[in-house]
């Protein structure tokens, strides 16, 4: 990393330079997506403001590593494990939330101290120095012209467009996604029709933590994992989030893009440190000029 | 009282002179500190329901001012601090004056957008002033106490003192029963007169400069600032847990939340328990939510609140009853107002005359509540113009429009959830035609009490009234501020014929008052006895205005009731 | 078929219909018409499963629906057009049509039962992939009974369709509304036009705060001065 020091220094980077910066900030954008999916969900139809799912992504992440470590299980095959797991999880935060009938604004302070526990339990367990996966899949790397793509990203890449692009085909052509947009609208009518807002709500809330044990495989594929991390990503996924509309499946992924593609180009064009103000400040003008959105 | 008051501030005063370890004295020091922080978030998250999850950028903001200029530019460090505190009350004016205008933006959204503001301002920090590798100083103080750091806890000592001291003297005065019903419900408060906008924009500013002026002072106890440190999640949801776990609605609530959370993390200090404490944290957070929605601080005070005896203020000397002027005090031309499609009012014309009791009927989706929505300015209209006493009311906000001495009861009660029913009832005189301080807003207030019925709720929760009553809060309410045109939105419909004969009678009272109505309805024996006149709407427009009788057997209105056949 | 005895159902703390006694027979088209604030939402949401009944009995060909979780209502063969619409409106016409069909027993003559819908509505047909926001009054009360028709109902329960639409509109609506009950379906409508419903109905029912003051053959209740009263004052 170039030191930062107090001058800016505006560096004209190479066409090289910049296709690889597109293509991380591609990749990085897509965990972006996949760690809002299950964000934007249960925000946008359930009305929970998940933090749980940031800390249930890492715990995922630092499951797979602990299999893969110990019992050689490869990542992927640990999701068998991790996702019915993690399902279960996922309901039985949503019937906590429904037994206590905790309110929107609630759910975030309530999800906060859940993620404290659960950071602390991961502290107590794997300490909280940094941790990394060694897998096979690491150290294969394809070189396309002038670029470089790496196993991992494309796996991620993969997994996150085919979760989201299934989701929203999900929500858009059955008549289960179209029952549970109907919920979202209003749901005592949509019972008057049949649709049963109680199951959907679990089904619903037990995805979102299934897509958090993804992409906590994916989370330890290619990041360093630490328990303090989780905060590190909280901030940018709820600016996808909110960017790309809640309760929304694809929007998210393309607004994770997005910022993660001109976070990378910052990176290029000036110092790595200016990279956060790109996606708050993308953030803080949505939520002002745009409030209608949520 | 104040003997014991007297005993702990000479007791904390010379809490340095007494010669404790240095980790006793850093401990009294973030406990106050902690005290100024989750207080003056309250201030204007806990009071008006704005949670901000920025606190720690307004902090920052102070931390930084005096670490650049006592430690980048050698100021000496008092004169730094009331620049910490200015920068960041000019720093949360200028976000809550854009903010605030936007009428869409609540609860949550606004909790993200202040954590949003907090990276960005770390971001610049750390560019800027900071530079990276942070910023470390060292500083003279003054040769008062034996150690720097007890010098420091006095500082800190004096800013909570002046955190307390306004935080309670806000919770007593009016801005901030004007911000607890701001928490309630925001557009009531606004037609009632408060002026919404402002009063947040004052709290915000006042609770940002007090989270500055104690970063400047934590700037110089740590000595060596780093952004990392300074504006971190963790003290931005501290605070809201210590304010949660106190209780919101209080002004000492805060503080007690403050105490007790910091020494629970400061009983594991050491590495392992550091995390065991953490978890602790969270799940304490998790319990006061779900189980103590009101604090600690407000489950106390609940309990005593149910045992609360109505106390009866003194009387005032009766004051001048409410002039109506006569003539045309009211008129409406061509007010227009559609809503996604469906055109509300479709150009109506009407005018009220002083002193009189006017009906307003109509079908069904006529367009009468829409209406009263758009005099009260609790909408704005599209198009027409509403002339009240000679002035143009279209385009003024809802509370100055109250100021005017325009009134109105919600068709389904609104009372503030939060306030008791005089409380609710004291609301409307604070911010009406004349200004008036609590005490005498209160006394007022009892006035309406007893003129409804409602002495011995006084003190309760309106949940706790049944539907009666709380139709008869409404229109407490709206009488309290004295006003010169008051609009009741179907209040009879849901009473049973007893209780109406009652409401009917107080209405003719009000009216012998001096006071002009117009009264919704739909009861039609009620209409037929207590109006003037009458006017009929339908499909947005006046179709009739005149006699009741004469009115009620107008071919157009009976057609607009009962339709005519059609094939 | 639809028996509803000494039904009661408040509204928040306050009771707002008590001791009503209602029957529609199979093929009937029965209506209840009163003042506003009489309790006519209420009842027919407390009927179609949009509201929780406090007490009495309500039946369908002699099943109980007290105590039925709201969700399973549609089972027994009713259906709503609830007041105002209350459409899905962030979801295309189309889709607020299917997710009338959503119950199993209907979803398999989905497409049979869209027919009929847009034979009886045919502007439907032509807008079937807008969303439903964007559709005029008249043409998202049209999508609303349709919605409640994909159901296959035995019994469609309208409140106030009339509401808010020009009245050359709610000519044609009655219109189809007598079609939807010759063809079978018993129709429970509460209405404001207090004619336009009168003129349609085989019974009447007249719902004074909260209660039934009376009932009959609407050409009896015409000639009773009830309704003027109760409307007029007079």
């Amino acid at each position: 990393m170039g030191g930062p020091g107090s001058e800016d220094r505006l560096t004209v980077p190479s066409a090289t330079l910049l296709g690889q910066s597109v293509l991380s900030g591609v990749f990085i954008g897509a965990l972006y997506g996949l760690l809002g999916l299950g964000l934007s969900l249960s925000w946008g139809m359930l009305r929970q403001v998940n933090l749980t799912h940031f800390a249930l992504a890492f715990l995922g992440g630092y499951l797979t590593f602990q299999l893969a470590a110990v019992a050689k299980v490869d990542p992927f095959v640990s999701l068998a494990i991790t996702v019915p797991a993690f399902f279960a999880l996922g309901m039985a935060l949503h019937w906590f939330f429904m037994r206590f009938k905790v309110t929107l604004l609630n759910t975030l302070l309530v999800t906060f101290g859940l993620t404290s526990i659960i950071e602390a339990g991961i502290q107590w367990y794997w300490t909280a120095d940094f941790q990394r996966m060694e897998t096979s899949y690491a150290h294969v790397r394809w070189k396309v012209g002038p670029l470089y793509l790496s196993l991992p990203d494309v796996i991620t890449l993969g997994l996150s467009v085919s979760l989201c692009v299934g989701m929203w085909a999900v929500l858009r052509y059955t008549d289960l996604g179209k029952a549970i947009r109907a919920t979202t609208e209003d749901a005592p009518v949509a019972a008057a029709f049949g649709v049963n807002e109680k199951m959907l709500g679990y089904l619903v809330s037990g995805l979102a933590g299934a897509f958090a044990a993804v992409a906590g495989v994916c989370l330890a594929l290619d990041h360093t994992l630490a328990p303090v991390q989780i905060y590190a990503w909280m901030g940018v996924v709820f600016a996808a989030v909110m960017m790309g509309g809640l309760g929304r499946p694809l929007g998210p992924l393309l607004a994770g893009i997005v910022i993660g593609v001109s976070e990378a180009l910052t990176m290029a064009v000036t110092a790595p440190t200016w990279a956060p103000l790109v996606s708050f400040s993308l953030l803080i003008a949505i939520i002002l000029f745009r409030p209608s959105r949520f | 009282m104040k003997v014991a008051l007297g005993i702990l501030a000479a007791a904390l005063i010379a809490l340095p002179y007494v010669g404790l370890p240095a980790f006793y004295e850093s401990f009294s020091y973030l406990l106050l500190s902690a005290i100024v922080l989750a207080t003056s978030w309250n201030i204007l998250s806990g009071y008006s329901g704005y949670f901000s999850f920025g606190h720690g950028a307004f902090f920052g903001v102070g931390v930084y001012t005096t670490a650049g200029l006592a430690g980048k530019l050698d100021w000496p460090f008092l004169w730094t601090l009331p620049l910490a505190a200015l920068n960041a009350a000019v720093l949360g004016v200028a976000l809550g004056a854009v903010v605030f205008r936007v009428r869409a933006l609540r609860g949550e959204l606004f909790a993200l957008l202040t954590l949003a503001i907090t990276f960005v301002l770390a971001t610049i920090a750390l560019n800027t002033v900071d530079g990276g590798p942070g910023i470390q100083f060292m500083v003279d103080t003054p040769k008062l106490t034996p150690t720097a750091s007890g010098f420091l806890y006095l500082l800190m000592l004096a800013t909570a003192a002046l955190t307390l001291w306004t935080a309670y003297a806000m919770y007593h005065s009016r801005f901030g029963t004007g911000l607890l019903a701001i928490h309630d419900d925001e557009d009531v408060a606004e037609v009632m007169g408060v002026p919404t906008y402002r009063f947040k924009l004052a709290a915000f500013a006042v609770s940002c400069a007090l989270a500055g002026l104690a970063g400047g002072i934590h700037a110089v106890f740590v000595s060596y600032v780093t952004v990392a440190e300074t504006f971190s999640i963790a003290l931005a949801v501290n605070v809201v847990l210590m304010a949660a776990l106190g209780g919101t609605r209080h002004w000492l609530g805060p503080a007690v939340g403050a105490v007790a959370i910091t020494v629970l993390l400061y009983a594991f200090t050491s590495g392992q328990a550091a995390v065991l404490g953490r978890a602790m944290t969270g799940l304490i957070l998790i319990i006061v939510i779900v189980a103590m929605p009101e604090g600690i601080l407000g489950q106390i005070l609940k309990r005593f609140r149910k045992n609360e005896v109505v106390r009866k203020p003194p009387v005032e000397s009766a004051r001048p009853a409410m002039k109506a002027k006569s003539g045309t005090i009211l008129e409406v031309r061509g007010a227009s107002k559609a809503f996604k499609g469906v055109q509300a009012l479709a150009g109506v014309d009407l005018e009220v005359r002083g002193g009189e009791i006017l009906g307003l009927v109509g079908p069904n989706g006529s367009g009468k509540s829409t209406l009263i929505n758009v005099v009260s300015g609790h909408y704005a209209a599209d198009g027409g113009s509403i002339r009240f006493e000679g002035v143009e009311l279209t385009g003024m906000p809802a509370h100055r429009i109250a100021r005017a001495g325009i009134a109105r009861t919600y068709q389904i009660p609104r009372p503030f959830p939060q306030l008791t029913v005089l409380q609710n009832i004291a609301l409307p005189p604070m911010f009406g035609q004349v200004v008036m301080d609590r005490a005498a807003a209160e006394r007022e207030a009892w006035r309406w009490l007893e003129f409804t019925g409602l002495e011995a709720k006084a003190h309760r929760l309106p949940a706790d009234l049944n539907l009666h009553e709380r139709k008869f809060l409404e229109l407490a309410r709206a009488l309290a501020s004295r006003p010169k045109l008051i609009f009741l939105d179907e209040v009879l419909s849901g009473l049973t014929p007893t209780e109406m004969d009652g409401a009917l009678r107080l209405i003719r009272q009000i009216r012998e008052q001096g006071a002009t109505i117009v009264f919704v309805e739909h009861v039609m024996r009620a209409v037929m006895e207590l109006t003037d006149r009458v006017v009929v709407l339908t499909y947005g427009k006046a179709i009739a205005a005149g006699l009741p009788r004469d009115v009620m057997r107008n071919p157009q209105v009976v057609d607009a009731y009962l339709g005519t056949a059609h094939a | 078929m639809l028996e509803v005895r000494n039904f009661s159902v408040s509204y928040g703390a306050a009771p707002a219909i008590s001791g009503v006694n209602l029957a529609v027979a199979a093929g009937m088209l029965a209506v209840v018409v009163g003042p506003n604030g009489a309790g006519k939402s209420t009842l027919i949401n407390a009927i179609g499963g949009l509201h929780r009944p406090d007490g009495g009995a309500l039946s369908i060909y002699g099943k109980s629906l007290m105590g039925t979780p709201a969700h399973r209502y549609c089972d027994y063969g009713i259906a709503l057009v609830p007041e105002g619409r209350r459409l899905f409106t962030g979801l295309t016409v189309l889709e607020n049509l299917e997710l009338g069909s959503y119950r199993r027993d209907a979803r398999g003559k989905r497409a049979e039962t869209l027919d009929q819908v847009c034979s009886l509505f045919p502007v439907l047909k032509e807008r079937l992939a807008a969303v439903a926001g964007t559709l005029s009054g008249g043409q998202q009360q049209m999508v609303a009974i349709g919605r409640a028709l994909m159901a296959r109902p035995k019994l469609l329960l309208l409140d106030e369709p009339s509401l808010g639409l020009a009245p050359v509109i709610v000519v044609e609506l009655f219109r189809a509304i007598r079609r939807i009950n010759a063809a079978g379906v018993a129709v429970l409508l509460v209405e404001q036009n207090v004619a336009a419903a009168l003129e349609l109905a085989h019974r009447a029912y007249v719902l004074e705060e909260g209660r039934i003051v009376a009932q009959g053959r609407p050409a009896t209740l015409l000639s009773q001065p009830h309704i003027r009263k109760a409307y007029l004052g007079h």
